[in-house]
């Protein structure tokens, strides 16, 4: 077991440090001046590029360099971005957040969806309701998602005019950021109105949550049913019926059990799925997110903001989806290795 | 029993969507909305100081909300009415002008400057001097190039501004000038806290006086995140009896049909500039309001007199019957725009209404031209410019129609178009035959038409397309500048326009209409016909 | 039928068309398939019976509805945009490119994934390095997001974002080409023809290839909706194909102007993109079933 933790941490930190090795690099790749490419910095004068120059350690070999650089990434230091002028650090902090936000919530509710209607037609194999189940589901695991954004803005908002389209929050508000997280933000806030506040946010919230987790929902609720359907022809459950447990104790007792937890880090990882829908969708809602930012950043040839842009997405990703599994690990011992997806 | 944990499940879900939906049709934040007001603007500005960027985003932001000036112009009647000078005085020769400053008048109270003192005197004179001087230790401050004072001279018309007394300023002029006043009123004519910079300079950081500015407007601003909106809030102890909102967003959008969007789900109260092709709809919904006035500008198809034969007025005479404004008016305009005889706008009191325009026939305009020994082989250039202006636009497409309308008498036209900087220089070497260009006024007074755009100085600054000059008309527009009624000077103005329709340096061709777009709970908020919009005194309805 | 009544005992059909009788068994599949090959007709045969080119602008013909709306006319079927370019031209134009490059870059990444997963399926030594282990973390990430990253790195650009789509798919193929052939060298089939001194290259090519092919269309099709997805992604956030080449992601993104004035001229490619991928993922989901049940049997 430890050494199953050792291994899982040895790869983590192995994978983080290959992405910070690309970081790095890219900043040479990258048109321009690769001190300019790290540092967000454009020089006007050469004592400042000097200056910079040792900073970086660039008088140094290559891996004395990056070294310098990883204990720059460390304190915090990840260059300025060349639209804003503002720290990378301090830029990305104010998007990742609203992105994990959205996601988050995103995911939340695709499992609400998902897992129930996976029950419903895994229990109802090869019946009526499963194959309706199953075919919509197909349906929705097609549909592009940034074309389903934008049905959505033109039924529910231009039409009914129910939901706003831009934004996290109405712009009369004047929320300090905190956290990041709006929800938490306008709790933390001195604002007179919170309800009002987060009744608006939660509006602002729907639609884009709505897109992303329709997609999402439709996958989980294929790998639930998948689950459900192998769970129900094993032997221990025809072994239950033959105890005389009726149908609902054998769901509830045995069922239900067996066809989550072995799933349960495939439902987790459909997180990486929806942040990356999220950051489509963001661009479509002019939502504050990652990667509204990060697309900006890709037009405008914003190389500091790419390369820490691609650090901060890329590491969030490898460190989410490795403690995935180190949890599932500790819950589920006897598994050896994550299952590849059905569905 | 699947049953049952269906019906339960179906249950459950009907109470999470009935919680949802009564949220969110529930429209309570009504007190918020009440209290402020979302502008969806086009563009970030480049400062919060007029006085350094004539750019309508700019004046936007800054002139109204942040500022006043010394005179202001009545939206409803053009005239020109007190602002911060409760009155003025001008001397019998026209070179003195004395304005008496109004008293109480309270500067922004911000977390970065608190005033210590009223506006005063001093106020007025660092304001003017800042540009006028160029000694004046702000002058050379944020890059500073104060476009439209130079452009039009304004910094060698004053000769001095003089401090009688905290109250009274004189300002003496070089030369006598009527629209003088009317310069004193536009946008850019601001008032800027003499304490605030003298602060600032003490502080070493001068440069924060355009980038978080202290006026005596009616809003004082608060935060500016480039890109993404800036926030003003009311000034408490503003000097006029308005009704000010407690709260002014804009919200940067430069996308047009994001903003039409927003506009209809009530996320943006007002917007900038709504594209032509989206006024039908908004037009068509009931909760949004279409305001649209007629601009202060003037689309024309100017000749180059210089050139022949374009040198000679009875061909320049042919070529402008030969086509048919009122259809241009339709495919170009779509509409909106009003036909123009002369170069002034009807919105403006020097408007001849009964200005005689050059009617369309075709019959007439082929003998003219036969008359003058131009033959079915003449061929010529029509330069449109490749940009989109509220007084032209779709110039490609007017001179596509032009194009075929000079065919039926005769005449061939190559269209020529470059790059718009690129254009613009070779304009001014006068490479065209003829251009299809405009203009719009920044001020109400008529001279900003007449002088710029036929005035023989104008040719060497570069805004007389034509490059026509005729002795005659500059004598007639200098003179109109030396009367203060405007009665004399409307009737000056006539004979201007007589000698313009006779010599048809340009052919008028429209005074387009401009736009604004709100939503039907917004009142008071008047189009500006000389520039930028303004938030004061504009509330919204329960 | 005469024949395998007589000769029944005879009749083995082969594993594969064993899977196409049960994939046939399925009507949903078979009108799936039937879908995906007109739109493979309609790709091949499209430009020649538009009767408009995909960029030629009509100023006399801007935002045009559909035929079926009052004031839409029948000489554009799908109305036109902000341009004057007839919708339905550029839909299959669009699709062309949209969907021909994605058969094309599952293609490639298939060679290569292939070729790499055999290679380390059949080298032990290679069985248990740190590779493997980056392989599964890479498999965890969406492709959309390693696309994303790599075309933030190369630039916008058609040729770009095809070259990081396919980086972004090969990991998948690596993975099960490589668990495929661990398996099989395991095999009683492979032991005996090692046994008569086969060469690895030869096993591969002659016993475990052929083998393969219903694991790898079920995979390609999966890739090909993704694909799909992704590059029309990419043209919608105008980072893949640039205007004014025709391809559905970015006709999305050029409609979003006059969306709510013109919706039409983002609903026909968006319901574009979107029924391919219907058709793509009905034939995946038909094969696997078919095969799942083959191998039940």
């Amino acid at each position: 077991m430890t050494y199953y933790l050792l291994r899982r941490l040895n790869l983590l930190i192995f994978t983080l440090l290959v992405l910070c090795l690309a970081s790095f690099y890219l900043a040479f790749l990258f048109p321009g001046d690769e001190l300019t490419n790290l540092s967000g910095v454009r020089f006007s004068t050469e004592s400042e590029r000097l200056q910079s120059f040792e900073y970086y350690q660039f008088d140094q070999g290559a891996f004395l360099q990056f070294i310098r650089y990883l204990e720059l990434l460390w304190q915090g230091e990840w260059g300025i971005s060349f639209a804003s002028n503002e720290p990378l650090l301090q830029e990305i902090s104010t998007f990742l957040p609203a992105s994990i936000e959205l996601s988050a919530y995103a995911l939340i509710l695709s499992l609400l969806i998902g897992i129930p209607l996976g029950f419903i037609a895994g229990l109802n194999h090869n019946k009526l309701t499963d194959y309706t189940i199953f075919s919509v589901s197909l349906l929705g695991y097609s549909v592009p998602v940034f074309w389903l954004a934008l049905l959505f803005i033109i039924v529910f908002a231009l039409q009914l005019g129910w939901f706003p389209i831009s934004g996290r929050l109405s712009l009369l508000y004047d929320i300090p950021h905190q956290t990041g997280f709006i929800i938490l933000d306008i709790l933390r806030s001195d604002l007179a109105d919170k309800g009002e506040a987060i009744k608006d946010a939660m509006l602002h919230m729907l639609l884009p949550t709505l897109s992303i987790s329709i997609v999402t929902s439709t996958i989980i609720l294929r790998i639930t049913r998948r689950s459900v359907i192998e769970v129900m022809s094993q032997e221990y459950i025809k072994a239950a019926y033959t105890r005389g447990l009726n149908h609902s104790q054998v769901i509830f007792r045995h069922g239900i059990r067996n066809a989550i937890l072995p799933i349960m880090p495939q439902l987790a990882l459909q997180f990486t799925t929806l942040l990356t829908n999220a950051m489509i969708v963001e661009t479509i809602f002019s939502w504050p997110g990652i990667g509204n930012w990060l697309i900006q950043a890709i037009y405008q040839g914003d190389y500091p903001a790419i390369r820490a842009g691609m650090l901060a997405v890329a590491g969030l990703v490898v460190i989410f989806t490795v403690s995935i599994d180190i949890m599932h690990k500790l819950i589920d011992p006897k598994r050896l290795n994550r299952q590849r997806v059905k569905i | 029993m699947t049953r049952l944990v269906l019906d339960t499940l179906v249950k459950y879900f009907a109470l999470v969507a009935v919680w949802f939906l009564a949220g969110c049709l529930e429209h309570s934040n009504a007190n918020l909305r009440k209290s402020g007001i979302v502008y969806c603007s086009e563009g970030s500005p480049s400062t919060f100081n007029p006085q350094l960027d004539t750019s309508g985003t700019t004046v936007d932001a800054s002139s109204h909300q942040l500022y006043d000036r010394l005179l202001e112009f009545d939206p409803q009647t053009s005239k020109i009415v007190p602002g911060l000078a409760s009155s003025w005085k001008v001397s019998r020769d026209g070179l003195i002008y004395t304005f008496q400053l109004r008293k109480q008048v309270s500067f922004h109270t911000t977390p970065y400057h608190e005033p210590s003192r009223f506006f005063n005197a001093n106020d007025v004179m660092f304001s003017i001097n800042r540009w006028r001087d160029k000694n004046h230790p702000f002058h050379n401050i944020s890059d500073a190039e104060y476009p439209y004072f130079f452009s039009l001279g304004l910094d060698s018309l004053i000769k001095d501004v003089v401090r009688i007394n905290g109250y009274r300023v004189e300002i003496h002029l070089s030369k006598p000038d009527s629209s003088f006043l009317a310069n004193l009123a536009t946008d850019f004519a601001i008032i800027l806290s003499e304490e605030y910079a003298e602060n600032l300079l003490a502080q070493n950081t001068p440069q924060r006086l355009d980038e978080e500015p202290i006026g005596t407007g009616p809003f004082k601003f608060v935060k500016y995140q480039k890109d993404r909106h800036i926030r003003y809030a009311r000034h408490e102890g503003y000097w006029q009896e308005k009704d000010v909102v407690q709260q002014l967003v804009y919200d940067i959008t430069p996308s047009s049909s994001l903003r039409l969007a927003k506009l209809m789900t009530g996320e943006c109260d007002v917007i900038s500039l709504p594209a032509h092709s989206e006024l039908d709809i908004i037009r068509e919904r009931n909760n949004l309001v279409l305001d649209e006035k007629p601009g202060l500008n003037v689309g024309y198809w100017a000749f180059n007199t210089s050139k022949a034969p374009f040198d000679n007025p009875e061909v320049r005479r042919a070529l402008a019957m030969a086509i048919d404004k009122t259809t241009i008016l339709e495919a170009v305009y779509f509409g909106s725009a009003i036909k123009a005889t002369g170069l002034i706008p009807p919105s403006s009191w020097a408007y001849q209404a009964d200005l005689r325009d050059a009617s369309y026939n075709p019959l007439m305009a082929r003998e003219l031209l036969e008359k003058n020994n131009i033959g079915s082989d003449f061929e010529m250039d029509i330069w449109a410019m490749p940009v989109e202006r509220t007084y032209n636009p779709n110039a490609l497409m007017m001179a596509e129609l032009i194009q075929g309308y000079l065919e039926q008498v005769g005449i061939t036209v190559n269209i020529v178009s470059f790059e718009w900087s690129n254009f613009r220089r070779r304009l001014q070497g006068g490479a065209h035959d003829s251009v299809l260009i405009g203009w719009s006024a920044d001020n109400g007074d008529p001279d900003n038409f007449y002088r710029p755009l036929l005035s023989c100085a104008a040719i060497e600054s570069g805004t007389n397309r034509a490059k026509w000059c005729n002795p005659l008309y500059d004598e007639v527009i200098n003179e109109a500048l030396t009367y203060d009624d405007v009665e004399t000077r409307a009737a000056l103005y006539q004979t201007a326009n007589a000698i313009v329709a006779d010599q048809m340096p340009l052919v008028p061709i429209a005074h387009a209409y401009r736009y604004q777009a709100f939503r039907n709970d917004v009142t008071n908020l008047d189009i500006n016909p000389f520039g930028g919009i303004r938030f004061g005194g504009v509330k919204k309805l329960q | 039928m005469l024949k395998s009544s007589l000769y029944q005992e005879e009749q083995y059909p082969s594993p594969m068309s064993q899977t196409w009788q049960e994939f046939k068994k399925s009507h949903v599949a078979f009108v799936g398939l039937c879908a995906l090959i007109f739109f493979i007709v309609v790709i091949l045969v499209g430009p020649f019976v538009t009767p408009y080119s995909p960029v030629e602008q009509n100023t006399d013909a801007l935002l045009i509805p559909p035929a079926w709306a009052p004031n839409g006319g029948i000489s554009y079927m799908l109305g036109t945009d902000a341009l004057g370019r007839d919708v339905l031209t550029r839909v299959i134009y669009g699709s062309r490119v949209t969907f021909g490059i994605s058969i094309f870059l599952v293609l490639m990444a298939m060679l290569v994934g292939v070729f790499i997963g055999a290679f380390a399926g059949m080298n032990r030594g290679v069985r248990s390095s740190f590779l493997n282990h980056l392989l599964d973390s890479t498999m965890a990430i969406p492709t959309l997001l390693i696309a994303i990253i790599i075309v933030a790195i190369l630039g916008p650009g058609l040729v770009n974002s095809m070259w990081a789509i396919t980086l972004a798919l090969i990991p998948q193929f690596i993975h099960y080409t490589r668990d495929f052939v661990r398996a099989e060298m395991e095999k009683e089939y492979v032991i005996a023809a090692r046994l008569d001194g086969a060469s690895s290259m030869h096993i591969f090519i002659h016993s475990i290839l052929p083998n393969m092919i219903e694991m790898l269309v079920v995979q390609g099709t999966l890739a090909l909706s993704i694909a799909i997805l992704d590059i029309s992604a990419l043209g919608f956030l105008s980072l893949g194909v640039q205007a004014p080449v025709a391809e559905l992601g970015a006709m999305l993104s050029e409609g979003l102007d006059v969306a709510y004035i013109a919706p039409w001229s983002i609903a026909a490619p968006g319901a574009a993109i979107f029924l391919v991928i219907v058709s793509v993922n009905i034939v995946g989901d038909g094969l696997r079933s078919a095969l799942r049940n083959r191998l039940r049997h």
